[in-house]
């Protein structure tokens, strides 16, 4: 009796945290379904029509004609060309580099501090900035075509960084990684500085070098920050816009990368087509949400404790 | 305890949403009035023009206008975004590619003659340059006054041609065969890449300054009615072999990745030997850089035609018209055309302190135009050219001649396909509508 009353009383202190948990929790559930849901769900019914952004008349219901359109658009499918090539170009390098960079200044005993703010800087940049530094060394007279000259030994050539097809995805792949780099590293950083020292300790009595360290303690147990880095960089470079558009405008062609959501912009704001690109929106957001759920799935079975 | 979740969850939901749905309310005929008006940087018109807003709300201390700025290259998108919420501005410019939707699609209002200071239609048409009004006329009636229109000339700087051992007077070019060659003489490489141009052209501008070129050669954007594309195949093959011979992978005279070209011909680095741009320029050298506006080095010569041209065209002009939102009260209307009115009858006043044309008779016939540096020039070339393109698939289209000169001149195809995609685009789009 005196054990059921004791169950009720710490049942109602639950329910009682539980209540003001959820009051805590509605402004940013409000936020969410606001600024997110809500547009996703808007996105997905006007995909269905034929609507002109400017146009007073009621949008046309036309199924999925959109959807079909758009399989059937050598456009749309170079869109998804350009997202792959600078998805799988910027993202892996970076999942690499950033893990390296870590590593390296996690090793660093004197002015590891510096090397992180110095790789974090570009971060706090916007993307319109960093891209108007860029465009800035990518010039034909700039610094870009001087160091590659200077290295190559190639006197007086121009390397069409913003002009010719290949070197325009390459540069708008360089500015990415310059920019989101130290971020990445950072959160590697924090995730080594988790694990616990007493396993290297142990390691080491047990008679291990650096790399057998790295690959047989280090990486296993970053598995997660490794996961969270890589959906994070992926989702990101899929989402990527402000430096291909600046580029754009500053000249650079279009085709080689006019990824999925420059051309979403297009087609919605200056061609008016705003069903089309609400079409082209929920399927970015499709193909992401499958990524992310095979990200996370294959990484289930590679949870951490120590 | 879940009944009490849902219906906190409601009524969040529905204080939060309430102010957002509710938006777009008109205000009543009487009582203030507010005009929201939006328009593009510009510091030399925020200064006379924030002047005609309190001159203006001294006169009508019923009015209140809210003049904001924003950058040119963002204008658009916010008017675009602002219109879509039915949350636009009540007056607004933009160049009349971008503005014509708004007329197609019935979001702005046919001018108030006698708010804005006429005594009807008919007069206020007959004070403004033939044509001028053209393309803010639908059925009659018009949904905009011009507060720029602008056409493009060659200007040129002397002592770009004296330093390569040319006459400027003399040797300037005639015909696009000429400016290649004459750009040939004046050019500077270093290597491969190019520190001083002899020319170069606007490319963002396509409807502007490249379409006139394929004209000169016979060639249209879209037939008279309005159902086909990209008209006369020669034509087209010529501009594009042109544009491709003009490239890096041709005789390297010049790219869209170099630098602006008119943004450098006032800084007179001797980076550009020659820039296309209009009237307006000459405020702007003179902001830049008095002393070479004032040294008499520059001149402006007419834009030049193809050697077998078939039509004499110049680059088209365009213009940038004050329109008013149809979607506010008549009273919001009226007070905005009264303004707007009252901004354009100050003609000289934009012209000398700012650089722009208002198409006005009385202003082209007066000698704060005539006594222009070179006015006769402009006013020769929008003579022989026509008002750009504008209608409501225009920016669609400038983009598509951007990929198929881009493509020729910088990723190596051939001119032939380059205007294969053009057409089956282009078409494709014109059917589409």
């Amino acid at each position: 009796m005196k054990s059921q009353q004791k169950r009720i009383k710490h049942q109602s202190v639950e329910k009682k945290q539980a209540r003001w948990g959820i009051a805590f929790v509605i402004p940013s559930l409000v936020f969410f379904s606001l600024f997110n849901f809500y547009p996703i769900i808007n996105a997905f019914y006007t995909s269905f029509f034929k609507k002109k952004v400017l146009s007073l008349k009621p949008p046309t219901f036309i199924g999925i004609d959109n959807y079909v359109y758009l399989i059937q658009s050598s456009n749309f499918w170079n869109s998804i060309r350009a997202t792959v090539v600078f998805t799988l170009g910027t993202f892996i390098p970076l999942l690499v580099s950033s893990l390296l960079f870590a590593v390296l200044i996690i090793s660093i005993k004197k002015g590891n501090k510096f090397f992180q703010i110095a790789l974090y800087a570009p971060a706090v940049l916007s993307s319109v900035v960093s891209a108007a530094i860029w465009l800035l060394i990518f010039d034909p007279r700039g610094l870009a075509n001087q160091w590659a000259n200077v290295l190559l030994n190639t006197w007086g050539a121009d390397h069409n960084w913003l002009a010719n097809w290949t070197m325009v995805q390459i540069s708008t792949m360089l500015v990415y990684f310059w920019k989101y780099i130290g971020y990445f590293v950072i959160i590697f950083i924090a995730g080594l500085s988790s694990i616990p020292k007493s396993l290297y300790e142990a390691a080491q009595i047990d008679g291990t070098n650096s790399w057998q360290e790295f690959w047989q303690i280090t990486l296993p147990l970053l598995k997660p920050t490794v996961v969270l880095v890589s959906t994070m960089s992926m989702l990101q470079c899929l989402k990527t816009f402000g430096t291909q558009y600046l580029f754009t405008q500053s000249g650079a062609p279009q085709d080689p990368i006019n990824v999925i959501t420059m051309n979403i912009y297009n087609t919605g704001i200056r061609d008016h087509r705003i069903g089309r690109a609400s079409t082209m929106s929920i399927i970015l957001f499709i193909i992401m949400l499958f990524f992310t759920w095979l990200q996370f799935k294959t990484s289930k079975s590679d949870d951490v404790e120590y | 305890m879940k009944r009490m979740t849902a219906l906190l969850l409601m009524l969040t939901l529905t204080v939060t949403l309430t102010p957002v749905f509710a938006g777009g309310s008109q205000e009543t005929d009487e009582g203030p009035i507010t005009i929201t008006f939006w328009t593009h940087e510009d510091p030399n018109r925020t200064e006379i023009e924030n002047r005609y807003i309190a001159e203006f709300e001294a006169t009508h201390p019923n009015i209140t206008i809210e003049r904001v700025t924003q950058s040119s290259t963002k204008i658009q998108e916010l008017i675009l975004t602002a219109f879509a919420a039915n949350q636009g501005p009540d007056i607004f410019n933009m160049s009349i590619e971008d503005e014509f939707a708004y007329i197609a699609n019935g979001r702005v209002a046919s001018v108030d003659a006698e708010a804005a200071g006429y005594s009807d239609i008919e007069a206020l048409s007959d004070a403004y340059a033939p044509g001028s009004l053209d393309p803010v006329t639908v059925d009659g009636k018009i949904y905009g006054l011009p507060l720029e229109l602008t056409n493009w000339s060659i200007y040129i700087n002397k002592k770009v041609f004296i330093d390569a051992g040319l006459d400027p007077e003399k040797d300037y070019p005639k015909t696009w065969e000429e400016m290649a060659d004459v750009s040939e003489k004046l050019i500077i490489r270093d290597g491969d890449i190019i520190t001083r141009r002899g020319f170069d052209f606007r490319y963002p501008y396509y409807l502007v300054s490249f379409v006139p070129m394929v004209e000169q050669l016979g060639g249209k954007l879209i037939s008279d009615d309005g159902k086909t594309a990209i008209i006369n195949d020669e034509a087209w093959l010529t501009f594009l072999k042109y544009m491709k011979e003009w490239g890096p992978n041709g005789r390297n005279l010049g790219s869209p990745t170099y630098k602006n070209a008119r943004k450098l011909f006032n800084k007179d680095n001797n980076d550009i030997g020659m820039a296309l741009t209009g009237l307006y320029q000459q405020g702007r050298i003179h902001a830049d850089n008095a002393e070479f506006y004032d040294s008499g080095e520059w001149m402006v010569v007419p834009f030049p035609t193809f050697e077998n041209a078939v039509n004499d065209v110049a680059a088209c002009y365009y213009g940038h018209y004050y329109m008013v939102n149809s979607q506010k009260s008549d009273a919001q209307q009226k007070a905005a055309w009264e303004f707007v009115g009252y901004m354009l009858s100050h003609g000289e006043e934009y012209l000398q302190k700012v650089n722009i044309v208002q198409p006005t008779k009385t202003l082209m016939s007066s000698e704060a135009y005539t006594g222009m540096p070179y006015s006769s020039v402009f006013a020769k070339d929008l003579e022989r050219g026509h008002v750009v393109y504008f209608g409501e698939e225009s920016a669609k289209l400038q983009e598509l001649i951007k990929g198929a000169v881009e493509s020729v001149m910088l990723s190596g195809v051939s001119p032939e396909k380059a205007l294969a995609t053009l057409r089956a685009e282009a078409q494709e789009m014109l059917e589409d509508k």
